[in-house]
């Protein structure tokens, strides 16, 4: 086990002439873990991206990749990195195999190893059956699987990933989680954007918040988490749930066609009105957090950073 | 370096597959063979009707040479002039960057692969070349160096195309700043070869001394039977310099085919063929004006006009001065590797800079 993290990121800032795209940018990802970069549009993840992926130098601040420094060693991060990037593009005019071939053959392995990798890939995406046409008549989730595999050619051990589930349907959402949470258990650091935050709820070990182009402090995502925030309890008898809630005057914020919401702060609280709800004969079929953790410290910093 | 190598190959044959297949090349290509394959036919027509001779078939020749080169450099751009920018505008480009191929691989990969494509249209017009080399009785060599700075000069028009698409943003920008570039070698040259020359005027004196006719003048020979010789005359005029910007016409593809050619002289020691003239043409231009000139009639008189005839011939004037086609290959090519070079500092990553408006990825 390294102790070294294999992506380590401190004070990076980058502008374009007036427009400051990364202002001050902090964090670490651990080998054998997802980590979630989580920002509303424009808050920078596309540009902090590039700069880990050797394509864009920082203004300030250190990379390190695998301990490799970006500006000074390129190669060696890129020997280690696949980048996936939030553009899907393709060479038109190759097919599938091809392409992945040519990848393959760019970091430099030779041509039979190459030909094998491409096969892998296509079966590790489930392209099989689109592997000899032109990606140019892939559709946009089937390029999004084919950059994936693109980035992944070399078998690298750090993986950024640009919204990687944008424009799947659920099935393949659900494959790429699978294969994401594969890769992390393989020993792979995966650092993913995205702003689908109900997904990465279910993908992510870590999360980094970015906004502004700043990372929150670890303080206070851990102060919003802890947060009062709804929950969603849902009764095989209605009525009787909202009896129940009255009798132990607990407020209800309101109802949704899935249940009723009511306020709690943290697990313990609601672990404990769980608990008081079953003892007061309510049968319950659905308890849990109305929004996802990601989402609601997502929300509840954005709030922070407004007020 | 066999690493290095490979990754070149590998952007080249990618460029390759990707350019190949399109149906655009094929058209463009068709059209080439047809459009070359008329005007020989035309040529042939029309030359014929003076009669048939070497000089008319060399003149063939030279006109399909130069009928191709015109094609190349036309059809080159377009197919050069949005290797880089393109890619990136596709999104293709970064994630070739990633890789471990260096930009300088990039950018010569890409090179290499629009040459090839351009020498492709050099192909489809080769059979029209070889028909007027055989039917002409053009001689071999002539034949092959004719080629050789074909394919040179295509080279050259390739790496400015992909040099140009690399530094500036947008494709078509691009591609109409590489025809801007072909057509100020092609035309801009003559252009600014004339004006410069004009612009760059010296004084030069001309003495005159005439023969006084006035008195008795001999039936058989037209002489004065008594030689006076009148005053000097002196008059001063202003002669173009295109001694000082010579160079400027050597930059012109054209030229550096006409003038690479090697020219056979008659016996008078005048050039053969059409690219001898035209090479004759900027050859003289490298010879300054005398700044004073002495026309001595009264002298000559006395010799009785048999002054012997000593202007050099142009087979002397061949020997006397620079090629000057190797000048303007020299010029090409600084032009090709200052936008090649360009291309790649500005293909480098982690990048510092970025073009204005331009996404990265």
């Amino acid at each position: 086990m390294t102790t070294q993290p294999a992506i380590a990121v401190e004070g990076v800032a980058r502008s374009f002439g007036d427009v400051h795209a990364v202002r001050d940018v902090t964090f670490e990802a651990r080998a054998g873990a997802v980590t979630a970069l989580i920002g509303p549009n424009g808050s920078g993840k596309t540009t902090l991206l590039l700069m880990l992926a050797t394509l864009l130098e920082p203004d300030r601040g250190s990379i390190r990749i695998e301990g490799h420094d970006p500006i000074s060693d390129p190669r060696a991060v890129r020997r280690v990195m696949g980048w996936m990037p939030d553009v899907l593009g393709s060479w038109a005019t190759l097919t599938v195999r091809q392409t992945l071939e040519t990848t393959a053959r760019l970091y430099e392995i030779e041509a039979a190893q190459a030909r094998v990798r491409a096969s892998e890939l296509i079966d590790l995406v489930g392209l099989e059956a689109l592997a000899d046409q032109p990606t140019r008549v892939l559709s946009r989730g089937q390029k999004q699987r084919l950059s994936l595999a693109r980035a992944l050619a070399h078998r690298p051990s750090v993986l950024l990933l640009d919204e990687p589930a944008s424009g799947l349907d659920p099935a393949a959402r659900i494959d790429l989680r699978v294969l994401v949470r594969r890769l992390a258990s393989e020993g792979a650091a995966i650092l993913v954007s995205s702003h689908v935050l109900a997904e990465l709820d279910e993908m992510a070990d870590e999360a980094v918040y970015i906004d502004a182009g700043v990372t929150a402090s670890r303080a206070s995502v851990e102060a919003s988490r802890a947060t009062v925030r709804d929950w969603r309890i849902r009764a095989l008898d209605p009525a009787a749930l909202t009896a129940a809630l009255a009798e132990l005057g607990i407020p209800s914020s309101g109802a949704d066609h899935l249940g009723v919401l009511v306020p709690v702060a943290g697990e313990p609280e609601a672990a404990a009105l769980l608990a008081r709800l079953t003892a007061h004969g309510v049968g319950i079929s659905a308890f849990g957090p109305a929004v996802g953790d990601l989402e609601h410290t997502f929300l509840d910093l954005a709030k922070g950073g407004r007020s | 370096m066999n690493r290095w190598i490979i990754g070149l190959g590998t952007i080249a044959s990618l460029e390759l597959r990707q350019r190949v297949r399109s149906v655009a090349w094929i058209v463009l290509l068709s059209v080439v063979f047809v459009v070359v394959g008329v005007v020989t036919l035309l040529l042939w027509l029309a030359l014929t009707q003076f009669g048939a001779g070497s000089l008319d078939n060399a003149a063939i020749y030279s006109s399909i040479i130069f009928f191709v080169l015109l094609v190349g450099t036309l059809v080159t751009p377009a197919v050069s002039g949005g290797a880089i920018n393109a890619e990136r505008d596709a999104g293709t480009l970064a994630t070739t960057q990633v890789t471990l191929v260096s930009a300088g691989q990039i950018v010569l990969g890409k090179f290499l692969a629009a040459w090839t494509i351009a020498l492709t249209f050099l192909a489809a017009s080769l059979p029209f070349i070889v028909l007027a080399v055989v039917l002409g009785g053009v001689p071999f060599l002539t034949m092959l160096t004719s080629l050789g700075v074909l394919v040179l000069e295509l080279g050259v028009v390739a790496a400015v195309g992909v040099g140009l698409s690399g530094l500036q943003t947008r494709a078509l920008f691009s591609v109409v700043t590489t025809y801007l570039v072909v057509a100020a070698l092609s035309i801009g040259t003559l252009i600014a070869f004339g004006l410069g020359g004009l612009v760059n005027q010296t004084e030069v004196r001309n003495v005159y001394i005439g023969l006084d006719y006035s008195g008795e003048i001999d039936p058989e020979t037209g002489i004065p039977e008594e030689i006076r010789c009148l005053e000097p005359e002196v008059t001063t005029y202003q002669s173009p310099r295109f001694d000082r910007v010579w160079w400027l016409l050597a930059a012109n593809p054209y030229i550096v085919l006409a003038d690479a050619s090697p020219t056979t002289f008659d016996s008078n020691g005048n050039p053969e063929d059409l690219f001898g003239g035209i090479g004759l043409g900027i050859r003289q231009a490298q010879i300054a004006p005398d700044a004073e000139t002495v026309y001595d009639e009264c002298e000559s008189a006395r010799n009785g006009f048999q002054d012997p005839y000593d202007y050099p011939t142009p087979e002397e004037i061949y020997a006397s001065t620079v090629p000057s086609w190797f000048v303007g290959l020299l010029i090409h090519a600084g032009l090709a590797a200052l936008a090649l070079w360009g291309a790649v500092a500005r293909t480098r990553t982690p990048s510092r800079r970025l073009p204005k408006g331009a996404r990265v990825a």
